[in-house]
């Protein structure tokens, strides 16, 4: 459990960090938190022959809002979102799944862009970005372009990032006065990977209708999904146990082919995608109810 | 010899009374500073000048022949210094110890095929591990490759693939015992509770893997090992016999070792790859597993055996006789035969007055990772076959689990008690063990949630399990269930040196290596006790092969036991010196003095004058030979080797398997549970332990090991399986596939202790080692069943995973 030999190089910014990339072209990876990247190194599953690090590039790691949006950079490690209180409120669902991201030791190193860049299908974050209509930023020799949640994830452990590009922040839209949010996760642990979970956003209008509602799944498929079905069931209803029923049948149904593995099989994964849709759904609710 | 015969030690039967200063107390591990601090020195932590790295290559295949090997581009790649197949390593070492009467051999190396994914292939020594797991990468193995058996009931069918060619057949051992009069005990039963039982694979899986330093020396024909090997001064001589090397030339240092779990007990396979590349290099080399090499290669898996389970009953309640059949899923080697089957013969009949049993054992190999021995060693598969019966007799009598117990148990007065098998159970109060536990437990409590909850529909459960948790060891378990034995072994010793220097410091000396308990706080306790001296004064070491004394070493829970035992005997010896050198000085009979307080007085004269300090005498035996006694030797110290302190001899037809595991602790475990029926998640609301091992040395340490054992013991009633998949491929090679507990996951434990002191053992002790992980596994697969009881589940299988759950719960449903 010895990584083969590769050269290492400490970029001090990101365009530093975009420079190396774009000279040592298609075997260079980028070295964030290291939690995912370098396990696989040892375990010689990868073997890049260049590590660009960004740790010392300091200007990727903030959290901001504002003029409605919220920023977070690359570097920032998800300790940091677990633990950032300015985020309550509508984006609790973000704090709740950076506080699941393994254990302590693991968030304190590992970083919001490596989460969303590994596209790990079962990691914690993806199915929150696709939930808050999140953007991802990249940066290239070229400048910058945003890539929007939905399209970002390919496939396991694929994204819409080219070779030579640098993830640097997400950027969402935050969610509208009255807004709830919550992530669920089944884990076989208290903490470790999950098998399935779901993150949910509901908008509730004056009369307690959901005026919009959003939820991402990860752990079922490829990559973390959008359960666009679940949200057409709910949208314009009244928020019900019944409600919430009909959303987890409807998850469910939509899904396709879920993955099995020594932890679980695809049947089981199914079972609980609409188990989670209908807890985040009624999490979810229930904030926004409060915040009303 | 129809009779067993018995023999008791030295000491005798004694039940201590006088008052104790220092058994008994709570202190501090006297091992954690160097522990929690980073000092300790583990096997990795040695370097040697000139030392190479080395690294295995692993089969990926299940069941392969070798055809071809091209090690060349490894060779000549720089930093390299020796690569070695199996056939290279011919040469240099023999197969690796197997004490199975069995012609099954396993090499460090496979030389012609490979019998399970992981297997040893190629073996490098390079400047780091780096280059060495580089070199690894660039091996051509030309395969052809052979059906799998990869689980055990395909294994047994007629024309299965063999795994060993020399045998006629995969199932390498095939008994059935009988013990008492198990037909007519089931003929008279009102009904016969059958169950079909299923136990997981699982691997001890310690913090740190196995591992070895080898440093070969051809000039003075001598190796010198450094490994976390455990069993020093036993059985380390056949491991010389793998390296080709006379054993009192092989000199095995005792390692600091990072958990074991009978993992550790003989690392023939990890010291010989080590001894091999040291031997072909002229060069130390180190070998030490990675968590992949250990989970796939450790050779020390558990059982994995499904039973077909009877227990016959009359309708009042009575339980009169078992039957058990097992198959059991041995893997690829045969190490230590059918030990973990012999073993829960100790206690096969629990705590209760079954009085016949019959047991058929088959154990089948299969292309999987070996199965040794794994703490419970087999009785802790037996503890969960029997509750698992109990509970379903419960349930199918109509009466309660509880009421079922305290009826059947063991009465006090009724020991030392003969089970069917011959084993022998020195001592117990098993009522006293269960009063304990629910007068913590609250159920009444408990059982108004559990109501509460299933209103809701939330679900609740109470588990409770009254076991055993057998003791100290003896050897003619190793060879009894074999009618001809290849050694008929009957010594399990345990030694201890105790030194005075001449200012009266006080040395103990072990011979088996700290393990990760406590024998270091053990055995300065006990010193204290006899020496009169505060333990923090007790300076405590080991010591290695070459200046070892018959030592058995950790395995059984045994050595808080051997250790005052073989303490005591070596310090009376040095007690009886040191009275002999005082009386001389002090114009007294040795008969008139005392020793109390660090010092020697005449008895009924308390005035320091007529009296010698510890130091005092040291400073005579060791400076002052003209005022010793006429003759006598300088210096003072003595070595005890205690052995078994109460054992008999199984009878030539094993009818009688003698007294083999007489030292008998028992627990009750009490489990509440809350189950998510949609997810099948389980969740722990309390959990309460209440343990009998005899005298209690030191309450804290004991509590350790009982947790950790609680931790383990629901890691496989919930968490952990080693899997292979179809084509014999492991599926579990990374901590993320073989979960493990975490301590989010387990509960908080209440601790209790009841204490029957042993009639046979030094200060009445009895080993605790095991026991939470022997208890454990019933209590919580009971809680699990009784939460989803209004679901009619029924837990037949472990681990209780999730989706196992959901899977039970929608049977119920279907």
């Amino acid at each position: 459990m010895k990584p083969p030999s590769f050269r290492y190089f400490a970029a001090r910014s990101a365009d530093e960090a975009v420079g190396l990339l774009a000279e040592h072209g298609a075997g260079a990876r980028v070295l964030a938190g290291g939690q995912s990247l370098v396990q696989e190194m040892n375990a010689r599953r990868v073997a890049p022959e260049v590590l660009v690090d960004v740790n010392p590039a300091a200007e990727l790691a903030f959290v901001r809002q504002e003029n409605g949006t919220l920023s977070i950079g690359a570097l920032t490690r998800t300790s940091q979102v677990e633990s950032d209180a300015t985020l309550d409120g509508s984006l609790t669902g973000l704090r709740e799944a950076a506080a699941r991201v393994g254990h302590v030791a693991v968030r304190n190193r590992g970083t919001v862009g490596g989460n969303l860049a590994h596209a790990d299908p079962a990691a914690n974050l993806p199915p929150v970005m696709l939930a808050l209509d999140a953007e991802v930023v990249a940066r290239g020799s070229g400048g910058d372009r945003s890539i929007s949640a939905a399209n970002f994830f390919l496939g396991p452990h694929r994204t819409a990032l080219a070779p030579a590009e640098l993830l640097t922040e997400v950027r969402l839209p935050l969610p509208p006065e009255g807004a709830g949010s919550a992530f669920i996760e089944v884990s076989r642990r208290d903490r470790g990977w999950g098998i399935a979970g779901a993150a949910a956003v509901v908008a509730l209008d004056r009369e307690g209708g959901i005026s919009d509602a959003r939820i991402g799944l990860s752990g079922v498929g490829p990559t973390a999904v959008r359960a666009r079905p679940a949200e057409e069931v709910v949208i314009g209803e009244r928020p019900s146990a019944e409600l919430w029923k009909a959303a987890a049948g409807a998850a469910a149904a939509a899904l396709d082919a879920p993955p099995s593995d020594v932890h679980a099989s695809g049947r089981y994964r199914r079972h609980l995608a609409g188990v989670l849709v209908a807890r985040a759904l009624a999490a979810a609710a229930d904030r926004a109810e409060r915040r009303n | 010899m129809s009779q067993p015969r018995s023999w008791r030690g030295k000491a005798g039967r004694t039940m201590e009374t006088q008052e104790r200063r220092w058994i008994g107390r709570d202190l501090k591990r006297r091992e954690d500073p160097a522990l929690v601090t980073g000092k300790a020195r583990f096997t990795n932590d040695v370097s040697l000048p000139g030392m190479l790295h080395a690294a295995v290559l692993r089969s990926p295949h299940a069941h392969a022949r070798i055809l071809s090997i091209d090690a060349d581009a490894a060779r000549e790649l720089p930093g390299v210094h020796a690569v070695l197949t199996g056939r290279d390593a011919l040469e240099l070492i023999d197969p690796v110890p197997c004490f199975a009467a069995e012609p099954v051999e396993e090499r460090a190396i496979a030389v012609e095929k490979v019998r399970y994914n992981g297997e040893a292939v190629v073996a490098v020594a390079a400047d780091s591990r780096y280059v060495a797991e580089d070199a690894l990468g660039r091996v051509r193995v030309e395969w052809e490759t052979l059906e799998p058996v990869a689980d055990a009931e395909a294994a047994m069918e007629p024309g299965a693939p063999l795994v060993h060619e020399n045998l006629d057949s995969n199932v390498v051992y095939d008994q059935t015992f009988t013990f008492g009069d198990v037909e007519g005990d089931f003929a008279r039963a009102d009904r016969v509770i059958r169950r079909r039982l299923r136990w997981p694979r699982a691997a001890p899986a310690p913090m740190e893997p196995s591992g070895a330093v080898c440093a070969y020396d051809s000039a003075a024909g001598r190796m010198d090992v450094w490994s976390n090997t455990n069993m020093l001064n036993f059985v380390a001589w056949t491991i010389a016999g793998t390296l080709k090397m006379p054993p009192h030339r092989v000199n095995f240092h005792p390692m600091y070792t990072g958990g074991s779990f009978g993992s550790k007990h003989v690392l023939g396979k990890q010291v010989a790859i080590a001894g091999a590349l040291s031997k072909a290099t002229g060069r130390p080399v180190k070998f030490m597993e990675d968590r992949a090499d250990n989970l796939m290669a450790n050779d020390s898996q558990g059982p994995e055996r499904v039973y077909d389970a009877e227990l016959a009953v009359t309708d009042e309640g009575d339980l009169l006789s078992l039957r058990l059949h097992t198959v059991d899923d041995y893997g690829a080697y045969f190490m230590f035969a059918i030990t973990g089957n012999t073993n829960m013969m100790a206690q096969i009949s629990g705590p209760y007055t079954i009085s016949s049993v019959e047991t058929g054992i088959k154990a089948v190999l299969t292309n999987k990772n070996q199965q040794t021995v794994f703490r419970g060693a087999g009785s802790d598969v037996g503890n969960w076959v029997l509750e698992r019966l109990v509970d379903a007799a419960a349930n199918e009598l109509g009466l309660d689990g509880i009421e079922l117990r305290r009826k059947n148990f063991i009465q006090p007065d009724q020991f030392p008690y003969k089970i069917p098998t011959g084993n022998v159970y020195d001592s117990g109060n098993y009522p006293a063990v269960l009063e304990l536990a629910l007068g913590h437990a609250d159920l009444d409590h408990w059982r108004a949630e559990q109501e509460r909850a299933r209103a809701e529909g939330r679900y609740i459960g109470i588990g409770i399990a009254t076991a055993q948790q057998r003791s100290t060891y003896f050897s003619t378990e190793f060879w009894f269930h074999n009618p001809a034995p290849a050694t008929g072994l009957t010594t399990s010793p345990e030694s201890v040196r105790i030194g005075i220097g001449p200012t009266g410091g006080l040395t103990v000396t072990m011979f088996s290596p700290f393990w990760g308990n406590s024998p270091e706080t053990v055995v300065s306790q006990v010193v204290a006790e006899e020496f009169g001296v505060d333990p923090e004064e007790v300076a405590v070491d080991y010591d290695s092969t070459m200046h070892g004394l018959p030592s058995a070493g950790p395995g059984g829970s045994r050595m808080t036991v051997m250790l005052s035992g073989a303490v005591r005997g070596a310090a009376a010896k040095v007690k009886k010196k040191m009275f002999d050198i005082a009386a001389h000085l002090l114009e007294a009979s040795p008969d008139d003095l005392e020793l109390a307080d660090g010092r020697v007085w005449v008895k009924g004269f308390p005035v320091e004058e007529r009296s010698l300090s510890i130091a005092d005498i040291g400073m005579k035996a060791y400076w002052h030979k003209l005022e010793l006694p006429e003759g006598m030797e300088g210096g003072l110290e003595g070595s005890y080797t205690y052995d078994h302190p109460y054992a008999s001899m199984p009878s030539d037809d094993r009818t009688d398997l003698g007294a083999f595991y007489p030292i008998m602790g028992h627990a009750c475990h009490v489990a509440v549970v809350e189950v998510d029926a949609e997810t099948g998640r389980v969740e722990f609301l309390k959990y309460l332990a209440a343990h009998d091992v005899g005298t209690v040395v030191n309450p804290r340490s004991l509590q350790g090991q009982i947790r950790g054992g609680i931790a383990q013991g629901i890691g496989i009633a919930l968490y952990e399986e080693v899997r292979y998949g179809p084509e014999g491929e492991n599926l579990s090679a990374s901590l993320d596939e073989y979960l493990l507990p975490g301590a989010p996951d387990v509960p908080r434990v209440e601790v209790l202790h009841h204490e029957t002191p042993s009639p046979f053992t030094e200060y009445g002790v009895k080993g605790g080692g095991e026991g939470g992980r022997m208890v454990a596994p019933p209590a919580v697969t009971r809680a699990v069943e009784d939460a989803l009881s209004p679901l009619g589940v029924k837990i037949g299988a472990l681990p209780i995973t999730p989706e196992k759950i959901l899977t039970l719960t929608q049977g119920r449903e279907a």
